[in-house]
């Protein structure tokens, strides 16, 4: 990575001929690099796929790139059929939507409150936001249970919207303030000034200008609440209430482990995240469109 | 502006929903582990009320002061990788043919769930069939290393995978970032004979210094309570030597059913996060910006 | 409209913080419904459907929790579906609800559901050292008028013992295993060995392996307890049959043979008789080095035994490789050929706390019965029950474990599973430091004993 950038930045005050012909040397070296590194980030999924066609012999003793003689799509029939995977995934869907929703927008509000109004108790509130994504996940178990408990909240899909939202309103906090500070105020002042009132502006005007940030962190919560199952497996209990995660644990046994099986799930469950990220993706880009025109 | 923007009503209602779900979900559990922190408890009978004395073991425990070192040390790599994602996202966020491509393709492996990750990581490492040691042999290198089983070899082995594998969380949040600042503030530079190298170092990063400040904390925090690889991969192993804070945490409380302790150090875990926050805030704090904690 | 959103955000919400609020009463009114029976600690007294329980006719759902998907562990996933809807067919009161988490996951949810007081009505512990605190903590109910009652003389002698604390016995067991060293004949042939009666045969077969450049033995130790029965079974042979019960029961560890098994277990690794990297890989991955044939030798529980008898998924000729045999005797040490490293795994406990105590007491009972009818044939796995080994059909490797198990001097209980949950752990780590040369012998011994001695 070193050498490619200071290729691509050539020295100040060399000849021109000299310096486009070095920049050119330069790009190709980092375009090499760039599709290099990014054949090397394709290979997790390759060999997913190839890890979900393979028996446990063959997990084992081939080597990972390796396709298996009789690929094992039977792995896939194995899961699909057993078990409830189609209510998993609709739980894992809907679940997730309903956190990120709920976490951005609230998030959004706290950072908006935090980086735009003028209030006393603003430093410790935001202390108190930032503290909670210090506490380890498993000190949170039994005293959460207990809550949940306690309000019958227990075997109860609102208990993991809950957590999931809580849990992630710190981080999700965190990157949008870096983007609301560099944000320019002068359209919000000449909004108040036109007699805007707070919340229109808020929807109006704020919203949109952070769509990019916004789809930024709606993937990372995106990807936690999907692959998330501690929370799963400590407050419900219905199998009908479970999620995806739960899929691959149904293959983990007490002494030995259906390693294709789990492949497989695992496969199952990264495709409709990659699908929704590619797609989310490109609005990072058109977000910042949106925003400008907005401004 | 003023008056409109200190209305107590509109803050209560922007500010109160989320605070009081974080005050019920994640201040319930932060107070009882205080609270647990100071029993003695295995997490079946009663508690009894033993006052500082988890600390006071805590302070002496060698094994813990161990893995207090490991997860520092894995914030400090974590933190230095910074710079290399902000290169990468430098890059891939300037006038890179094929960049949308390139971007997406590279946050891939942040999609797989740890427990993915952790298989094909222990597939690289093995000792004997796995990729990197065949690869070394194929060079003529005998002897090859047994990665996570060599007490001096595993931590190093460990954090690549998990530096890797948060890669594509700050790549994307830098790339969001520097797409965000105006064009016309580069292109200005660009027309005043400005080198990319220095539109990046003079115009991009101070624009984005904000967020680069909150991706340290990010790093840091997130570094100091990791558990999700180390836990598939070497359980803290061979003997401790890759065992980190809330691993340790983790194996006292419910393997140990010491959940006093456990809580004790859960909490511990949280002041040291918040004093290296704070000590952060301290470093990167400027005139220019509001402060905030 | 987006200003309707928001409020329902905030209803949402204000609903939820309402709830929390007012948690005491919600809980009481909410839970009386079906899914009602997860004790709610002893002093609450939510509706009282589930009290009585010994008139006939009152509807009546038991809680169970398991640890067996039926992903990875069909067979007992299904005889546990199977007992339990015989058992519903001959009590149409009753109903039994279950709950299924891996292994781990299992572990961890039991830890929480105990700390809240809502442990389900039957469920599956470990015996001694993890049973412990829940008995000491009330957790468990004592299920010795079952024992002195329906299922007297069932169990193999010494089995229900492991589940008792100051003699009461709170768990019956569903499984039990001995672990043999199993071995590759093929492997063996080609280099003309023979399973090892003394343990200079067995230093001298893994010599000739090497030499010929076979791994000897996969053993995975990142799952320490693997490691352990190497380290058991030294001890045994050197020291005899209750050097490592007494240690465990005084807290002492410091018996010459205990310091001299660690030597011994340190010149093993001298001598390469394990695979390379051991302590870094899991069970799974050594297994997979047995399985390969690239290591001729493993030692593991008889769990194992249906994946070199009956298992469909691996191939015939390989089964048909795999025998197993004793850990050889040591000259001059006191041990017996016939002492086992072993004992009961899983056992059914009943929540002392339950609201269907006696209903839960009588459906355990009747499972266990059943369970070791079915358990060997169906599932493949030895029960704490004895078996009849004339009645049933099975493959010659099961008939020949059994018989061990039948002829066994005694059979140790795992070390880790005596010793109390920090002590445990802490052997897990001492057993990785020891077999990764981290620790002398005189310091492994002296750290197991620091750490007996806390009683943790």
């Amino acid at each position: 990575m070193k050498t490619a950038t200071s290729a691509a930045s050539p020295t100040a005050g060399t000849e021109p001929a000299l310096r486009s012909a070095g920049t050119k040397i330069g790009y190709g070296i980092l375009y090499f690099v760039l599709y290099s590194a990014a054949i090397i980030q394709m290979i997790p999924l390759v060999w997913l796929l190839f890890f979900s066609l393979k028996n446990n012999q063959e997990v084992f003793n081939l080597p990972p790139l390796a396709l298996p003689k009789h690929p094992k799509w039977e792995n896939y029939q194995n899961v699909w059929s057993q078990g409830n995977i189609e209510r998993y995934f609709l739980n894992s869907v809907w679940i997730t939507i309903i956190a990120v929703v709920l976490t951005i927008l609230l998030a959004s509000f706290v950072t908006y409150a935090i980086t735009r109004m003028r209030w006393k108790l603003r430093p410790l509130v935001l202390g108190l936001f930032m503290t909670g994504m210090m506490i380890p996940v498993h000190s949170t178990l039994i005293p959460l249970f207990n809550l949940f408990q306690k309000v019958g909240l227990t075997d109860s899909q609102l208990s993991i919207i809950l957590s999931y939202t809580a849990f992630n309103l710190p981080i999700t906090i965190m990157i949008l303030l870096g983007f609301y500070y560099a944000l320019p105020r002068e359209v919000e002042e000449a909004a108040i000034m036109d007699g805007c009132t707070v919340n229109r502006m808020f929807f109006r005007i704020v919203l949109p200008m952070t769509l990019s940030v916004i789809v930024t962190a709606a993937i990372i919560n995106m990807i936690y609440n999907w692959n998330e199952f501690i929370f799963v497996n400590t407050f419900i209990s219905s199998d009908n209430l479970k999620t995806l995660t739960v899929g691959v644990q149904n293959f983990v046994g007490q002494y030995t482990t259906d390693w294709g099986a789990i492949g497989a799930t695992l496969m199952i469950s990264i495709l409709p995240i990659l699908i929704v990220f590619l797609l989310l993706s490109n609005k990072i880009v058109e977000g910042i469109a949106a925003g400008s025109v907005k401004g | 502006m003023d008056k409109v923007m200190s209305n107590k009503k509109i803050i209560a209602l922007y500010v109160l929903p989320a605070l009081l779900l974080i005050l019920t979900i994640i201040y319930t559990p932060i107070v009882l582990t205080g609270y647990y922190g100071l029993m003695e408890w295995d997490g079946v009978s009663a508690m009894s009320f033993i006052g500082l004395e988890n600390y006071a073991t805590l302070m002496k425990d060698g094994a813990f002061w161990s893995s207090v070192y490991h997860s520092f040390l894995f914030a400090l790599l974590s933190t230095v990788s910074l710079a290399v994602y902000m290169l990468i996202s430098l890059i891939l966020a300037g006038s890179i043919k094929g960049a949308g491509l390139l971007r997406k393709i590279y946050l891939i492996p942040m999609l797989l769930s740890s427990v993915a990750i952790a298989q094909l990581w222990l597939k690289i490492y093995h000792p004997t069939n796995g990729m990197l040691n065949a690869f070394l042999s194929s060079i003529g290198v005998e002897n090859t290393p047994a990665w996570l089983s060599d007490t001096k070899l595993v931590l190093g082995a460990l954090f690549v995978p998990i530096l890797w594998q948060y890669a594509g969380f700050y790549i994307l949040i830098y790339y969001a970032a520097l797409k965000n600042i105006p064009a016309s503030l580069v292109e200005a530079a660009r027309i005043d004979g400005a080198n990319p190298w220095q539109i990046a170092l003079k115009i991009k990063l101070p624009l984005i210094s904000e967020v680069i400040k909150v991706t340290i904390v990010l790093a840091v925090v997130g570094s100091l309570k990791y558990f999700d690889l180390i836990y598939v991969m070497t359980d803290g192993g061979p003997n401790g030597a890759s065992e980190v804070m809330a691993s340790y945490m983790y194996h006292k409380a419910f393997r140990g059913f010491d959940f006093g302790y456990g809580s004790a150090i859960g909490f511990f875990l949280l002041i040291i996060c918040m004093l290296a926050t704070w000590g952060i805030r301290k470093l990167t704090a400027s005139d220019d910006t509001i402060q905030y904690s | 409209m987006k200003r309707k959103a928001f409020s329902a955000a905030l209803l949402l919400l204000a609903l939820t913080l309402i709830m929390a609020a007012c948690g005491g009463n919600g809980s009481n009114s909410g839970n009386g419904g079906e899914k009602s029976n997860s004790p709610n600690g002893a002093n609450t007294s939510t509706g009282d459907e589930g009290n009585k329980t010994d008139s006939t006719g009152e509807k009546v759902t038991i809680k169970m929790m398991h640890l067996w998907p039926d992903g990875s562990n069909s067979a007992q996933n299904k005889l546990v579906k199977q007992i339990i809807s015989e058992y519903e067919q001959a009590n149409p009161n009753v109903k039994v609800e279950t709950e299924v988490l891996e292994n781990e996951q299992y572990k961890n949810k039991i830890k929480v559901l105990s700390a809240s007081n809502s442990l389900p009505d039957v469920g599956f512990t470990w015996a001694a050292g993890f049973l412990e605190p829940y008995v000491k903590g009330n957790m468990f109910a004592p299920l010795d008028d079952l024992l002195q009652g329906e299922l007297k003389d069932k169990f193999v002698a010494g089995t229900t013992e492991a589940y008792a604390v100051d003699g009461k016995t709170y768990a019956l067991p569903v499984e039990l295993n001995i672990v043999p060293v199993y071995y590759n004949k093929e492997i063996f042939a080609k280099y003309n060995l023979q399973p090892p009666q003394t343990y200079e045969e067995f230093k001298n077969i893994i010599k000739t392996l090497n030499d010929n450049k076979v791994t000897p033995i996969a053993l995975g130790s990142k799952d320490a307890w693997t490691g352990s029965f190497w380290y058991m079974y030294l001890a045994d042979r050197i020291g005899g049959p209750d050097v490592q019960d007494q240690a465990v029961a005084s807290s002492t560890f410091n018996d010459p043979s205990l310091i001299e098994a660690a030597k011994e277990a340190q010149e093993l690794v001298k001598s390469n008789a394990f695979v390379k990297g051991f302590n870094g890989l899991s069970n799974d991955e050594a297994k997979s080095e047995f399985m390969n044939e690239k290591a001729a030798m493993y030692a593991m529980g008889t769990w194992e035994v249906p994946n070199y008898t009956t298992n469909p998924d691996i191939p015939q000729e390989f089964r048909d490789k795999i025998g197993f045999f004793k850990f050889p005797t040591i000259e001059g040490g006191k041990g017996n050929i016939n002492d086992w490293v072993g004992g009961v795994g899983v056992g059914l406990f009943v929540s002392e706390n339950s609201k269907v105590k006696e209903e839960a007491k009588k459906f355990v009972s009747f499972f266990v019965q059943r369970w070791g009818e079915l358990s060997v044939t169906d599932a493949g796995i030895i029960p704490g029950t004895k078996v009849d080994t004339s009645s049933v059909n099975l493959p010659q490797m099961f008939i020949d474990v059994l018989n061990e198990l039948n002829n066994a001097s005694k059979v140790i209980l795992y070390l880790d599973v005596q010793m109390k949950p920090v002590a445990s752990e802490e052997h897990h780590n001492l057993i990785q430091a020891l077999l990764g040369n981290a620790v002398t012998p005189e310091e492994f011994a002296q750290k197991q004993e620091d750490v007996l001695k806390t009683g943790k």
